[in-house]
């Protein structure tokens, strides 16, 4: 029950980040997805023997739900962006992309992979859903904090499929992909200051010096 | 022991890097340790053909000979380019474009990417070897953006983001590997062997959606079209020695992961599955270079394009398939490596002596830097895919493996493309090379590290197109072996 629950908020969180129009939003929205996934995993790893699942359970929400969140206010008072995230792709038909984007990952859960089993159906249909919104939001959007934002989110959606699959992946993985993420989030802060020294601004759609 | 050696003399390299004060000390103890690293890998190669065993330490490291094929590239690729960097580097602090303690800062970052890549191809897991290649996607994009101009900078930030996006979706395809061997195969692993172990009973239907993953997630990295975009702009804004690691290996390293995933996938599916979808990517970047190449007026771009194209031919080649497909395949992403790093590294000494990178203003090369002009166009004759040297002798073999198969439509394509490639790239080279030499340029650096860089990887270009070393020939061999599984 509480899965399903789980499920349905990671779901909403997603389409309230399609939805969100300032920046400082779009990070609180992917600080409570992250805290669905976290929950997520607390249950999971209540229901399996050893800690290795407890672990991952507080990777998560030491890096997602309060490290990442932390580097990307701070990047954003330093900067002083601009609280607007830039539409390329209005807010009611972004709701209408990512409504078709869930519908198809339902199908190719369904259709495609044959999974059948009741939780990994849905965990996995859900996962891959927030795989494509967290794409769409990185390719609809004009900030490039939005597409680090947007990174996260697909990184989220991978989580939620890594986990939904026998009980996560190897340990071992699931630690270096955490380094992973939060060294690329570093590099990627680093990228948007940068941009931001350089231009002056950080909007990626006038980035435009190199074309042909 | 040998793997050691391999993935700690990049590490040690880098902490010189810090300790050591002067940069042309750096430069040059940096060329000596790939010097050691490519030797060694000879080392290795040398005891795979002879019938050794693949190198398996722990359930870490697994090195067989597709692992020791690239690992021999990627070092001798390195040692090419370091040895360019000394007098490349020079000149760039001479004129007050970086520091001395930026020089460091660039050889720390050479030697971790380095590091990266080679990690990438001893790794026995799967899930680790993905860690590995954003790594790489990571540590260089700091080498794109090394200039801080606006210019390097968006080029930097289109790369991380486009290649981070991208292969995001090949780790879910490596997650949806590890459902269905959990699943169908019944174990929990992600270990190279185990998995390969019961390749055979994966889900086909499951398996294809990997495939598909893997191809656009790491063909973005790999820069197969549509996925290349980003390629252009990252290849031509990078310093000219990272360009060509960038071209030479790099891409080739995320080509590894796909055969990788290729050879399980051929267990459980059809191989013509791969095999059309390697075609179909292969040729569409060919065409799509075609088009960027002829009409390109920057000259580093005009050789990045080029990497599309070749990335193109070489995925034509899993795609054809049979042993002279695939020997055609690996052949040409080794000749495509030297070749493209000597053009590259060739290309960086004459915008430094010029002062742009613009086609339009390039001009009497030869009368201006001889050694230099030369082997340019002879370069620019080998990259387009002229006899005697290596590059035509790969793409005759794949252009052959590919009427062999019956696929006349890709193989008539793939020939029109190639002459069309080779018409603009003579036609763009002949006009820098030759004309009359602008009065702007009047003082000309060319040291003597840069020409051995670019006379030694000449040389290999000749002597593998005039005949392929027995011990190269073996090895690949044993590669073809193992991707036919």
């Amino acid at each position: 029950m509480w899965l399903d629950v789980l499920l349905f908020g990671l779901l909403i969180t997603s389409f309230m980040l399609v939805v969100a129009k300032r920046i400082s939003a779009l990070i609180n929205y992917f600080t409570l997805q992250s805290l669905a996934l976290f929950l997520l995993m607390l249950i999971l790893a209540y229901g399996h023997t050893g800690v290795k699942l407890y672990l991952v359970a507080g990777l998560i929400f030491l890096l997602k739900v309060v490290l990442i969140p932390f580097f990307l206010k701070r990047i954003m008072r330093k900067i002083k962006v601009e609280e607007n995230v830039g539409f390329f792709v209005n807010p009611v038909i972004s709701v209408l992309i990512a409504l078709v984007l869930v519908y198809l990952s339902y199908a190719f859960t369904t259709k495609l992979l044959h999974i059948t089993e009741t939780l990994a159906q849905g965990a996995f249909s859900v996962a891959i859903s927030i795989i494509f919104i967290g794409m769409f939001l990185m390719i609809s959007r004009i900030k490039a904090l939005v597409q680090i934002v947007g990174l996260l989110v697909m990184e989220n959606g991978l989580f939620l499929a890594a986990i939904s699959v026998s009980g996560g992946m190897p340990f071992l993985v699931e630690v270096v992909i955490f380094f992973d993420i939060l060294v690329s989030v570093v590099i990627l802060e680093l990228f948007v200051y940068k941009i931001n020294n350089a231009f002056e601004h950080i909007d990626s759609n006038k980035l435009k010096g190199l074309q042909g | 022991m040998i793997v050691t050696i391999i993935l700690c003399v990049p590490l040690i390299l880098a902490a010189l890097a810090v300790l050591v004060k002067r940069s042309r000390a750096i430069g040059i103890i940096n060329t000596v340790g790939y010097a050691v690293i490519l030797a060694v890998s000879l080392w290795l190669v040398q005891g795979i053909i002879n019938g050794g065993a693949p190198v398996i330490l722990g359930s870490f490291f697994y090195i067989d000979a597709l692992s020791a094929f690239f690992i021999f590239l990627i070092a001798l690729i390195n040692l090419s380019s370091s040895l360019y960097s000394i007098g490349y580097l020079a000149a760039e602090t001479q004129e007050g474009l970086i520091t001395e303690r930026k020089t460091s800062a660039y050889y720390v970052l050479y030697n971790l990417f380095a590091f990266a890549m080679f990690f990438v191809t001893v790794v026995s897991n799967l899930g680790i070897m993905w860690v590995a290649i954003e790594m790489t996607t990571l540590i260089s994009a700091f080498l794109v953006g090394f200039d801080n101009t606006k210019k390097s900078i968006e080029a930097a930030w289109k790369y991380i983001i486009i290649c981070s996006a991208g292969i995001a979706l090949a780790l879910f395809g490596t997650i949806l590997l590890y459902y269905t061997v959990a699943q169908h195969g019944g174990i929990n692993s992600l270990n190279w062997t185990e998995v390969l172990a019961v390749a055979s009973k994966l889900d086909p239907q499951v398996m294809k959606v990997v495939f598909l993953f893997i191809l656009v997630g790491y063909g973005t990295k790999a820069g197969l079209a549509p996925m290349h975009t980003w390629l252009p702009d990252a290849h031509s804004q990078a310093l000219s020695p990272v360009s060509a690691l960038l071209s030479g290996v790099l891409l080739k390293t995320a080509f590894y992961a796909i055969l990788r995933f290729t050879i399980i996938v051929n267990k459980s599916v059809p191989a013509s599955f791969t095999q059309e979808l390697f075609i179909i990517f292969g040729i569409l970047s060919l065409g799509i270079a075609a088009a960027f190449i002829l009409v390109q007026k920057d000259i580093k771009r005009l050789l990045a394009y080029s990497s599309v194209e070749h990335i193109g031919i070489i995925s034509v080649g899993f795609g054809f398939a049979g042993i002279f497909g695939v020997y055609g395949a690996l052949f040409h992403i080794f000749n495509h490596a030297i070749t493209k790093s000597l053009m590259f590294l060739g290309a960086g000494i004459v915008a430094k002596n010029y002062k742009t990178t613009n086609l339009h203003i390039i001009k009497g090369v030869i009368s201006v830097m001889p050694f230099t002009g030369v082997i340019l166009i002879l370069g620019a004759f080998a990259l387009a895919g002229a006899p005697p040297f290596s590059v035509f002798f790969s793409e005759m073999m794949i252009l052959v493996a590919g009427f062999h198969q019956g696929s006349y439509l890709a193989s008539i394509l793939f020939l029109l493309f190639m002459v069309i490639i080779f018409g603009a790239i003579t036609y763009h080279f002949s006009r820098i090379i030759f004309g009359s030499k602008p009065a702007a340029v009047t003082s000309v650096y060319e040291p003597v590290t840069i020409k051995i860089a670019l006379g030694l990887l000449f040389a290999l270009i000749l002597i593998v197109g005039l005949s392929v070393p027995t011990f190269f020939n073996k090895l690949i061999l044993s590669v073809v072996e193992i991707i036919k599984g």
